[in-house]
């Protein structure tokens, strides 16, 4: 009878604490790991920065906009989050201005699916692996790269054809994918001066007001093609980035080695990534930091004979 | 009365023993759609289970780069562990209450209802194309991109190939 009795009491304590195994959960894990990204076994970028005024430098806004923002703040802060509808919607305007200043679609089918298929590789471990990417190649000799908002992700030829192996191109989409699942460009135009007085963001508010979707537009190419994002923003970028290729199985070095061709061809190349990105020295440097972290992946491929083999006469 | 106080000190040790296992013990929740899992850590090996973008599961045991599960249909096996997450992102499964608090779940449910497969190009920015006198072969180029499909046995044949995503790390 007692044992009885008492195999109740645990049965009955086992069915409660399995109900409240969540709740548990939530409560043993250390902050730190819930504050970290949402995979594990990860090493994880720097926590963002509290202060209003160190808002500015992080979330993309330029020191002089810092003021703007300040006085805009009241406004800003009743602007609900921008949804993935008109995230997508930003991201095919700023698409179809990206094929049209940059030579129009590369066209090789094949090249492209590959580069598809890399991609798509890293974004599906990414920290927003639920949205749907799509990766495009641009006709033109300039070496870049750059993400849309809602996963449009663009790689020039010139860039492809500077790459030594897989690796480092999963590098390159990662750190653009990263921008994505970052929301670094939403977040930028979120705090900019353009939807300082707009309090709806919404498919239907921007299709009655044709201007004020363009105004975006302009605003998130000028930022993308010419004046490049908040170099902590690109940082950031880089170490999510070398995180995501790690996931993916790749030689987490890959990055790395790109930016190290990038750099030794600095002042010669036909790049917009200097002008667009921060100093390439110092985003070599934390990316060497960031990757030499990564000890355990030291056999992961580099995929060197593949990537020739696709790239073919390209 | 006797029996009744070492039934409960019994209860008592029965938690303690209890608590190492409740506290290692892991929920955590699938980030994609359809995941398997399976019966050995390699893909390869034989399906157990399939499941969806929010479903919860159970971890029993981690490696380097699968972790062993316990599905809701108390089905267990291997999972890639980059495709569970500590939070709950949308589709079915348990409830989570900081999700549900902070409405991460509904958002990222219309995420993967709106991001996912093919779609058109929107109103909204073929209107601004057209203002903008765009030439169509750039708007075509975004509808391409759209259109291209990539199947999921292409993707594993391509990641089993290199040894990368749920090959990788072998």
């Amino acid at each position: 009878m007692k044992w009885a009795l008492a195999t109740l009491s645990i049965v009955l304590i086992m069915g409660a604490a399995d109900r409240s195994w969540s709740f548990l959960d939530q409560l043993v894990k250390p902050s730190a790991e819930k504050k970290q990204s949402q995979r594990t076994g990860q090493a994880q970028p720097g926590e963002p920065k509290g202060l209003v005024d160190g808002l500015g430098g992080l979330l993309g806004a330029k020191e002089k906009d810092i003021g703007l923002f300040k006085k805009g703040l009241k406004a800003v802060q009743s602007l609900q989050p921008i949804g993935v509808e008109e995230e997508i919607a930003i991201g095919q305007a700023v698409a179809i201005e990206a094929f049209n200043r940059f030579g129009g679609e590369y066209k090789d089918e094949t090249l492209t699916t590959y580069v598809n298929l890399v991609g798509k590789t890293v974004a599906e471990v990414s920290d927003r692996p639920e949205l749907t990417y799509r990766f495009a190649i641009l006709n033109s000799r300039e070496q870049n790269a750059f993400a849309a908002p809602g996963g449009y992700i663009f790689v020039t030829i010139g860039l492809l054809k500077t790459l030594k192996n897989e690796a480092e191109l999963a590098g390159v989409l990662a750190h653009e994918v990263a921008h994505v699942t970052q929301k670094h460009m939403l977040k930028t135009l979120q705090r900019s001066t353009i939807l300082a007085n707009v309090s709806e963001f919404s498919l239907s508010a921007m299709n009655k007001d044709p201007q004020l979707f363009s105004n975006v537009i302009d605003a998130a190419t000028d930022m993308l093609f010419e004046k490049g994002l908040d170099k902590e923003l690109e940082f950031e970028a880089d170490t999510y980035g070398i995180e995501f290729a790690y996931r993916a199985g790749y030689h987490p070095n890959g990055l790395r080695d790109y930016l190290a061709t990038l750099q030794s061809q600095e002042g010669t190349a036909d790049s917009l990534f200097f002008s667009t990105h921060p100093s390439t020295s110092e985003r070599l440097g934390r990316a060497k930091g960031v990757a030499a972290r990564y000890t355990e992946a030291s056999k992961f491929p580099y995929l060197t004979e593949r990537f020739r083999s696709r790239m073919g006469a390209a | 009365m006797l029996a009744v106080r070492r039934s409960i000190t019994t209860a008592i040790v029965g938690l303690v023993l209890l608590v190492p296992s409740l506290l290692s013990a892991q929920t955590m929740y699938v980030s994609k759609d359809e995941v398997k899992v399976t019966e050995e850590k390699s893909p390869m090996s034989r399906v157990v289970d399939t499941l969806r973008l929010g479903d919860q599961v159970r971890v029993l045991e981690k490696s380097d780069r699968h972790y062993k599960i316990r599905a809701q249909s108390g089905k267990t096996g291997w999972v890639f562990k980059f495709k569970l997450s500590d939070q709950k992102v949308g589709g079915g499964g348990g409830g989570d209450m900081l999700s549900g608090l902070t409405g991460e779940t509904r958002i990222a449910a219309r995420e993967a209802s709106t991001g996912g497969s093919i779609r058109g190009l929107k109103e909204t920015s073929e209107h601004y194309a057209e203002s903008k006198q765009i030439d169509p072969a750039s708007r075509n180029a975004v509808q391409k991109m759209e259109d291209r499909a990539i199947s999921r046995e292409d993707l594993l044949k391509f990641q089993r190939e290199g040894s990368v995503g749920e090959f990788s790390g072998g």
